[in-house]
């Protein structure tokens, strides 16, 4: 029985079980979105972070539990991934930040990457490696009640930064360590996140941008276009190799 | 007259205040207004090419990106929107 999308004419379990996908950040989105991912019967699920659980985490970082604080997140979370994992499939840890010098040789090992970093660096330069290396990624972001989805195809068009250019300055943008965030909002987000990589992973993507409202319980559904002057995806585009002082604007 | 929900980031310029009400018949209009009211933060929104990039407006559920920008007229009783881009989880 195919436990994706059994409107799909073709159960989906054996083509899931022979694809790959990194969750970058095993946080409150990354949490959801792997356990997702194994029980769907994804072959080979990664988690990259190389961060320990704490406290605060655990109303929103699903995976872990009171006697996990202290541990690296990756220990915990293969522990509890391996309670639900199939036996063929793999579940792995690379323990690491997403840097500017691994990024893409860490993302063109997998057919679908997700990213749910909790700083703006990290996730312009995911965009970047993802389209380089011709990698679908989909982004994940959350503060306070409100939480962003997106699935971007391999060439982009559009791309991260077709809807956001450039890194913001500090002043501007938002993040979840200086506004908290819901737990059940960003559990929505990782879910969804994880929904939009098995579509891809299933050969058929969906790339709306979802705006979720935790306040209202909405979710709205935005077409974003791809940007004609883009420097990443577009005709023109500047962005050809990593290059590590773009990356320090925002920590 | 018109909502506006502010942000967090931007709330330091409107006195703490999460909304705003404000008079106007565009966007334009609506963010000049609020200029008045609260200074510096139309500079927070707009740029010389129009809105920020990483900063979403919208006017109900519809991104201004997708409706006349700027210029899009709106109804009394119409409620604003400001999104940032955001990190984190």
């Amino acid at each position: 029985m195919s436990t994706f999308r059994p409107e799909l004419a073709t159960p989906a379990d054996a083509v899931l079980s022979a694809r790959s996908a990194l969750v970058v950040g095993a946080g409150g989105l990354g949490c959801p979105a792997a356990l997702a991912l194994v029980e769907a019967g994804v072959g080979r699920v990664a988690l990259m972070d190389d961060d320990q659980v704490e406290l605060t985490n655990l109303h929103r970082q699903t995976l872990y539990g009171d006697a996990d604080v202290g541990r690296d997140k990756l220990d915990a979370a293969l522990d509890a991934l391996g309670r639900v994992a199939r036996p063929d499939q793999r579940v792995e840890a690379v323990r690491t930040r997403l840097l500017p010098d691994n990024a893409r040789s860490v993302v063109r090992d997998f057919d679908v990457v997700l990213e749910g970093a909790d700083n703006f660096a990290t996730k312009f330069l995911a965009a970047d490696a993802c389209v380089l290396e011709a990698r679908p990624l989909v982004h994940g972001a959350a503060v306070r009640f409100r939480a962003t989805v997106w699935s971007v195809a391999a060439e982009g068009r559009p791309c991260y930064r077709c809807l956001f250019e450039d890194l913001p300055e500090p002043a501007f943008g938002e993040t979840c360590a200086e506004a908290g965030v819901m737990g059940p909002v960003v559990g929505l987000a990782g879910a969804l996140m994880a929904d939009l990589a098995l579509s891809v992973l299933a050969g058929t993507p969906r790339h709306s941008f979802f705006s979720i409202d935790g306040l209202r319980d909405r979710v709205r559904e935005v077409p974003v276009g791809a940007r004609s002057g883009c420097p990443l995806c577009g005709e023109t585009r500047r962005i050809s190799r990593i290059d590590a002082v773009c990356y320090t604007a925002s920590a | 007259m018109i909502t506006v929900r502010i942000p967090t980031p931007l709330r330091t310029l409107t006195g703490g205040n999460e909304q705003v009400q404000v008079a106007g018949a565009t966007l334009r209009e609506v963010i000049d207004t609020m200029e008045k009211q609260h200074p510096g933060i139309r500079d927070r929104l707009l740029d010389d090419k129009g809105v920020r990039r990483f900063v979403n407006i919208y006017v109900g559920d519809e991104d201004v990106r997708f409706l006349d920008g700027l210029e899009t007229k709106l109804a009394a009783g119409t409620e604003i929107s400001i999104v940032p881009a955001i990190a984190g989880g």
